[in-house]
């Protein structure tokens, strides 16, 4: 498989006034090309740290992050910005979608600014809210709002794609939709799928699956089977 | 506890608190400053006023013998009249380029308690015996004088020698200009001499006044007696009579006084206004952020009236600093701006007026601003239940505008001009608040920027346009104009010669009546240029009279109108003689009325008479020119146009500071306001703006939201502030419109251009300023906050 990342030894310390915390404590691994990983671990556990840092919002304190052979630990914040303009797609926990601008118009937000954008009508059919592209996130629900959030990412058609507990704020039946829709976009776009949560469940329809513990990375599990997210209870 | 919050909240926001004191300060200043300014310059005028016993009425005759004066005495209400003898004399000065022009005023040194008492700042009293003067301390310093000096006057084409024994000052010249034409005071040219009134006799072979001041007994108002020491003095050739609110001296010191009690009034209300709202959407936003731990002081059992004070201690801190920081700026500005005005006032100084009441007075009204806003962005969060108050607030809901209907215009804009657009309907009250400051802001520049345009323009054209003669003889009385004409023309280096009739007279329609002067000039005058509004030259009609816009309104007269003439120059007129008005023109320097030299000769029947001539000379045989009709007994004056016209540029120099002030106001007014709604904007809208940059958009996209949003707002902002800015100046040209200056409602295209330049400016320069809080949004930290 083609690897699009390779990060070595990445370790980052926060200053937490006058303590000093490691979020992350040399991390090695590499992500490739149309796989979906889950990162699991407790609160604190440094997942939503590994993810900035992946995402281009954060840089490692030492330790080397490579995108395409190209290195981002020593990117400049305008290089980082290209990097998450053109090759990273972001889903939050809580939506982020702009409260004034409708469905159509978040994802056009995301979309005007990718060189090669994904047409919005197919990504709003494609998340199941084609009629309801006029409407303003406080006219959605919470399932709603994070479809769109995740159309907003796909919009700007990126190279990999990260999620910080997409469905911690979603009940079950919605949950199971929004994984599809993630499942789907690694296994028809042959994009990479980034995916941390703390719901255990979620890491069966994972190729591959990072655990984390107290900021260190310790142990990556392969998944040869991994199960359509339709099949998943918890 | 709570006070150490406070501070290290005001801490964290200290650029908007900042802004928002620096415009306090500049309003308590102005405030206190102007008002003290005031006060001094009216105790100063009262006791100057009251102490040399300054008259309530003036008159001019032609002659009054010195017998007369008893009878008038007994007028009723008349308290004290005084005859003086006037008169305007050249000083000999050869050595001078221009003309040094002395009006001696006579006085009665045995007299005591004498009206218009002159204030003997150094010398010695006069004495009737020899030719001693005293003369105005401007005059005394500007020619270098000394003491027992003598200074020669040519009176009747003889040299006189008068001795100078003192200077001081007189509450009748505390403004004093040679001729209503004038301006400015000009010591270096014009001064005032008292003379004792035997010498002045001697001087001029007079036994008669020409001149009366008189005071009124209490309670007695001018228009009182005027009718009966009108009759009385008709006999004796009556010039004018006018109250002392028609002085020329007093009424230009009174027009100050009011115009800076205008500005003490106006210009704190509007920066304090300001500032409350700077204050009211800080508080607010501060608040909104706040709601949890205002549901914990709550849950904790602190009351209603603790948090608000804790919450009205950030206004109250603020209004103090400011306050009190611009007053005491105020007090010591009031000494140098009384200072500057006293240039112009000849006054004595009377102790500067130091007065905590200001200080006091402006802490009151910025506290009243100050906690008046704080209260009103406070009130809502007070009336949540703690838990209420612990919950997030409900998120922010968007909707449609009434601007999407347009399509043409909403598919122009990015998305992010449509978040912006929307983003004005999402706050209305700051919004509203951007679009007020932007449109002062616009409205000021624009119109202190024509303001100065159009004085210089006014003043200027009078003399590139209006008057383009060279040089301006004014004759001491009226001549046959052919002869004189032909006299001056011959002279070598005259180019030409025209003559001009300045007869005073009474306009009257109905009941309203106005005292000017009608100016009579030759047709087709190439010296003398008649405009109208547009700047092209008008023709003066072969019968009728022009009148000033202002006159015309005054009179009440418009075209077709029969005015009735009277005039004290012509014995045995016949007063129900009438003109006919054919034309209103604008006047901005003066108020007169214009005839054809030829129709206003026959008009009065009095020959071919004129009063002074306009020359153009070249420009080496002026000075010949001077020399050869200075001594003449008939020469009044001799005016060089160039001379003027430089000196009025000097001045206009110096006015043109304050013009720069005002911009600076507008730019501090238009970069505190943009300046604190943008930092609010950011903290208010850090998720959204967190998210977009994650979307990977540049700091500069993301803040392009932000100052979309003000573009827009700033665009119709100043739209508005064009007919605004109209209001400013048509309040200001009312306020000081008057029988010497009048100011057409007129703003350039130039203005508003810069106006637009120095509001784009500031703007732009704030948003600079909240561009840098932008950069500093930590995206983990601000995505990682519950909403």
């Amino acid at each position: 498989m083609e690897t699009i990342m390779v990060a070595k030894n990445l370790t980052k310390t926060y200053q937490m006034g006058e303590v000093k915390v490691e979020a992350l404590k040399e991390a090695s691994f590499e992500l490739y090309k149309g796989e979906l990983v889950v990162v699991l671990g407790p609160s604190g556990s440094g997942k939503s740290t590994l993810l900035n840092i992946i995402g281009g919002m954060d840089q490692a304190t030492s330790g080397e992050l490579y995108y395409l052979n190209k290195p981002l630990h020593t990117a400049n914040s305008k290089e980082l910005t290209l990097y998450r303009r053109h090759d990273v797609g972001f889903v939050f926990q809580f939506y982020n979608l702009m409260p004034n601008l409708t469905a159509y118009e978040n994802i056009n937000l995301a979309a005007q600014i990718a060189k090669d954008p994904l047409p919005i009508k197919e990504l709003l059919e494609k998340v199941g809210l084609a009629n309801r592209a006029d409407h303003f996130p406080s006219q959605l629900s919470g399932g709603e709002q994070q479809r769109i959030a995740l159309a907003r990412a796909l919009a700007k058609n990126p190279q990999i794609m990260l999620c910080d507990e997409p469905t911690g704020a979603l009940d079950f039946t919605t949950s199971i939709q929004v994984l599809k829709l993630l499942k789907d976009f690694s296994t028809s776009y042959g994009k990479t799928v980034v995916v941390i949560t703390h719901n255990t469940a979620i890491a069966q329809i994972a190729d591959r699956i990072f655990y984390l513990k107290d900021g260190r990375l310790v142990k990556i599990e392969h998944n040869p089977n991994p199960l359509p997210p339709e099949k998943v209870t918890w | 506890m709570l006070r150490k919050k406070m501070l290290r909240d005001l801490k964290e926001n200290k650029g908007t608190y900042l802004a928002c004191i620096v415009v306090m300060i500049l309003g308590i200043m102005v405030f206190t400053a102007f008002s003290l300014v005031v006060d001094n310059l009216k105790i100063s005028q009262k006791s100057f006023y009251t102490e040399q016993n300054f008259a309530d009425g003036f008159a001019q005759v032609e002659a009054l013998p010195f017998s007369a004066i008893g009878n008038l005495q007994n007028i009723k209400g008349i308290k004290q009249i005084e005859g003086r003898i006037v008169k305007d004399v050249q000083v000999y000065a050869p050595q001078s380029q221009e003309n040094i022009y002395l009006r001696l005023v006579s006085m009665d040194p045995s007299k005591e308690n004498r009206l218009n008492d002159f204030l003997l700042e150094k010398g010695t009293p006069l004495s009737n015996k020899t030719m001693n003067i005293w003369v105005d301390n401007k005059f005394f310093e500007a020619q270098n004088l000394k003491l027992n000096d003598k200074l020669e006057i040519i009176v009747n084409g003889k040299i006189r020698e008068l001795k100078v024994v003192g200077f001081g000052k007189s509450p009748e010249f505390i403004y004093a200009l040679r001729t209503t034409a004038d301006l400015y005071p000009s010591p270096e040219t014009f001064g005032i001499a008292f003379v004792p009134i035997e010498i002045m006799e001697k001087i001029f072979v007079t036994g008669v006044y020409n001149d009366l001041v008189f005071s009124l007994e209490p309670g007695v108002d001018f228009e009182d007696i005027e009718d009966t020491l009108e009759y009385k003095l008709k006999p004796y050739g009556l010039r004018s009579l006018i109250p002392r609110k028609d002085q020329v001296s007093h009424s230009l010191l009174e027009m100050e006084i009011t115009s800076l009690e205008t500005m003490a009034r106006v210009m704190p209300v509007m920066f304090l206004g300001i500032a409350a709202m700077i204050l009211y959407i800080t508080l607010k936003r501060l608040i909104e952020q706040q709601r949890g731990q205002i549901g914990i002081l709550k849950a904790f059992g602190y009351t209603r009236g603790e948090i608000l004070s804790h919450y009205l201690s950030y206004p109250l801190v603020i209004a103090l600093s400011g306050s009190f920081i611009g007053g005491i700026l105020g007090i010591i500005l009031a000494g140098p701006f009384t200072s500057m005005y006293r240039l112009f006032f000849n006054m004595p100084e009377a102790p500067d007026n130091f007065s905590i009441l200001y200080l006091i007075l402006g802490i009151v009204l910025s506290l009243t601003f100050a906690l008046g806003a704080g209260y009103q962005g406070c009130k809502n969060i007070l009336k949540l239940e703690p838990a209420q108050a612990l919950r997030p607030p409900s998120p922010p809901s968007g909707r449609r505008i009434l601007l999407e209907r347009i399509p043409f215009f909403w598919n122009m804009l990015t998305v992010q001009g449509m978040m912006a657009v929307r983003n004005i309907s999402r706050n209305k009250g700051r919004s509203f608040f951007i679009f007020v400051g932007i449109m002062f802001c616009f409205a000021i520049t624009a119109f202190t920027w024509s303001m100065n345009d159009l004085i210089q323009k006014m003043l200027f054209d009078q003399y590139e346009k209006v008057e383009v003669y060279d040089l301006k003889i004014s004759l001491s009385q009226s001549v046959d104009a052919k002869a004189v004409s032909r006299e001056l023309s011959s002279f070598p280096g005259v180019n030409r010669a025209e003559p001009m009739a300045e007869i005073p007279v009474t306009l009257k329609n109905k009941w309203l009546e106005k005292d000017v002067v009608i100016l009579g000039l030759p047709p087709n005058s190439h010296l003398y240029n008649i405009l109208d509004a547009e700047g092209n030259s008008v023709e003066l009609p072969d019968k009728g009279i022009l009148l000033s816009e202002r006159l015309a309104s005054l009179l009440n007269a418009s075209l077709g109108t029969k005015l009735n003439v009277d005039t004290p120059l012509i014995e045995d007129w016949d007063s129900t003689k009438q003109v006919e008005v054919r034309g209103i023109i604008p006047q901005y320097v003066g108020i007169n009325a214009y005839m054809n030299i030829n129709a206003l000769q026959e008009f009065l029947k009095a020959g071919p008479l004129a009063t002074s001539f306009m020359l153009t000379t070249e420009k080496e045989r002026v000075i010949p020119l001077k020399e050869k009709y200075r001594e003449s007994a008939l020469v009044a004056s001799i005016e060089a146009k160039e001379e003027s016209f430089k000196k009025l540029q000097e001045l206009m120099a110096s006015y043109g500071s304050f013009i720069y002030i005002y911009a600076l106001i507008g730019v501090i007014i238009g970069f505190a306001i943009i300046y604190s709604s943008s930092v609010i904007t950011v903290s208010e809208r850090s998720r959204e703006l967190a998210s977009m940059m994650v979307l990977g958009m540049t700091p500069a996209e993301v803040l392009s939201v932000v100052t979309f949003e003000q573009w827009f707002l700033g665009l119709g902002a100043m739209i508005a502030g064009i007919p605004m800015s109209k209001l400013m100046l048509t309040g200001i040209a009312q306020a000081i419109e008057s029988d010497i200056f009048s100011m057409p409602v007129v703003i350039s295209p130039t203005s508003y251009l810069l106006a637009l330049i120095i509001t784009a400016i500031s703007i732009w320069l704030a948003q600079q300023a909240a561009a840098g809080k932008i950069k500093k949004l930590s995206l983990v930290e601000v995505l990682k906050e519950r909403e």
